[in-house]
């Protein structure tokens, strides 16, 4: 059996919590911190509810020079690959004697809208010579992965993965052929803040955008009250190593990346069938060597409009069979929102930390679930987990799915 | 006479690109390079752009390519002296 890649630190800017273990605290009490959208600029927009992250002060993580040439989605990634970093213990003296073997790949959808949005006013308001040269790369998909490399100094395999919302698993599979071919570390994740007015007015056109001022109704997939979903900010970063290396330098190993397949339904319209995501299921079973029964946990992909919810529904069923009555399904988004390519990175740290726990966390304002799923819904549910799947899929067709396994199962 | 550089002015450029510098530690070490103070190449060319706004006159077209404070104040003020 080869080399397995592995989780070692997990760094999170949510909405409900900086840092994994105030996000876990939050996500397995199951509150809901959805809320009126408050962001400067964007309270007259028919967007009213959203998840942004509150209290988050860049400048005190990140440095000036930074800052002014970032946009605020690459500011939590900045923040967010320190937090990993600083969970993984790995440090620059750890690396140092060979950058090559350090790299990184993140996931973006949404890009430098604040930033960008800025730059294009003074364009207008006073002209081509008021563009600050940093227009030329933070409004940029790639800006995180590039200012995470330049800051931290690591040179291995670099990249940005811009396969719609499924792209935030996609790049654990960018990560883990790196491992494969040699890397000894990766910082991998995905980072959004589509909260500025004109990356708003580009969502009001999406599919399943809900509009509902009510922040405890605005959001409630698998139920007869689904009305669509609402956009959030923030997202997770993580160190992946080589387990061999981890082991080695005394790394605590917090999960396995098992295995991930990817397949694309379609631009047009949803894949209403939910085939595309049955299949990315049983691809990444098959890679993580999983039996249907081996799944004891779903971190659902839950777009929240009735159609998507029932594609969803058929697919975990297609693909793990009678088992998929029986899983436990969860979508603690309900409680934070939706981040594009954030949201199935920050479903693979709630995925982790649950397994580590012990415990799936609740789907926060979802009740009376009209499936033939078992929702976890309320209060969060203690089992024994080993094994997890998350479930992504984007806007314009890409389904994803990745299997973690629990740090300390056997490599069997 | 007011439209000449002064360290003092290059500091406070400096700060909008997130670089801060002590005027009188830059005047006393002219030639640190740009890129010790952690100023990139972008961030020169955002400094020569709100200069030019500033003087309302265009600057050499290689002012964004001095390595250091020191080179960038003689280029700067001997094309703002000389309107050249």
């Amino acid at each position: 059996m080869t080399s397995r890649t592995v989780i070692t630190g997990i760094g999170v800017v949510a909405p409900n919590g900086v840092g994994a273990d105030a996000f876990w605290k939050a996500t397995q009490s199951g509150i809901s911190v959805l809320d009126r959208v408050t962001r400067s600029g964007c309270e007259h927009l028919p967007l009213r509810v959203a998840g942004e992250v509150r209290g988050f002060d860049p400048g005190a993580l990140v440095e000036d020079r930074f800052l002014v040439q970032t946009d605020r989605f690459t500011h939590h990634a900045l923040a967010a690959a320190d937090l990993a970093l600083e969970d993984a213990r790995l440090g620059r003296a750890d690396y140092e004697d060979d950058p090559f073997s350090f790299g990184v790949v993140t996931a973006a959808g949404s890009g430098g809208g604040e930033f960008g949005q800025r730059e294009l006013q003074h364009l207008w308001e006073q002209g081509p010579r008021f563009v600050g040269p940093y227009q030329s790369i933070a409004w940029f998909y790639a800006a995180s992965t590039g200012q995470i490399s330049i800051r931290r100094g690591l040179k291995g395999p670099c990249g940005v993965v811009c396969s719609d919302e499924a792209g935030g698993l996609d790049a654990f599979a960018h990560a883990d052929r790196a491992i494969r071919q040699g890397s000894r570390a990766m910082l991998v994740g995905a980072t959004e803040a589509p909260l500025a007015p004109y990356s708003i007015v580009c969502q009001l056109e999406y599919e399943g955008l809900s509009t509902l001022d009510e922040p405890e109704r605005a959001y409630r997939p698998f139920t007869d009250q689904a009305c669509g979903y609402v956009p959030a900010e923030g997202g997770a970063m993580f160190v992946v190593e080589d387990e061999d290396e981890a082991r080695r330098r005394g790394a605590t190993v917090r999960a396995v990346l098992a295995g991930h397949a990817a397949t694309f339904s379609g631009t047009r319209r949803r894949d209403e069938a939910g085939e595309g995501l049955a299949h990315a299921v049983r691809g990444a079973l098959r890679e993580a060597g999983c039996a249907p029964e081996d799944i004891d946990v779903v971190f659902a992909d839950a777009l929240g409009t009735p159609e998507a919810d029932a594609a969803e529904a058929a697919a975990i069923l297609h693909a793990l069979g009678d088992h998929g009555h029986k899983v436990p399904v969860t979508a603690p988004k309900t409680g934070t929102g939706r981040a594009y390519c954030a949201a199935p990175a920050l479903d693979t740290a709630a995925a982790v930390l649950a397994l580590e726990h012990g415990v799936v966390p609740p789907t926060p304002n979802v009740y009376d679930v009209c499936h033939d799923l078992d929702v976890v819904t309320g209060s969060a549910r203690p089992a024994e987990l080993r094994t997890a799947l998350v479930l992504s899929r984007g806007r314009m067709g890409s389904n994803s799915a990745l299997v973690v396994r629990k740090g300390s199962a056997a490599a069997s | 006479m007011s439209d000449r550089l002064t360290v003092e002015e290059l500091a406070a450029l400096m700060k909008t690109a997130g670089i801060t510098v002590d005027p009188t530690e830059m005047a006393s070490r002219p030639d640190r390079s740009f890129d010790e103070y952690g100023l990139d190449s972008l961030g020169l060319l955002g400094i020569v752009g709100e200069l030019e706004n500033r003087r309302g006159r265009a600057l050499p077209t290689d002012a964004d390519r001095c390595k250091t404070p020191g080179e960038f104040l003689d280029l700067v003020n001997h094309s703002l002296m000389t309107g050249a």
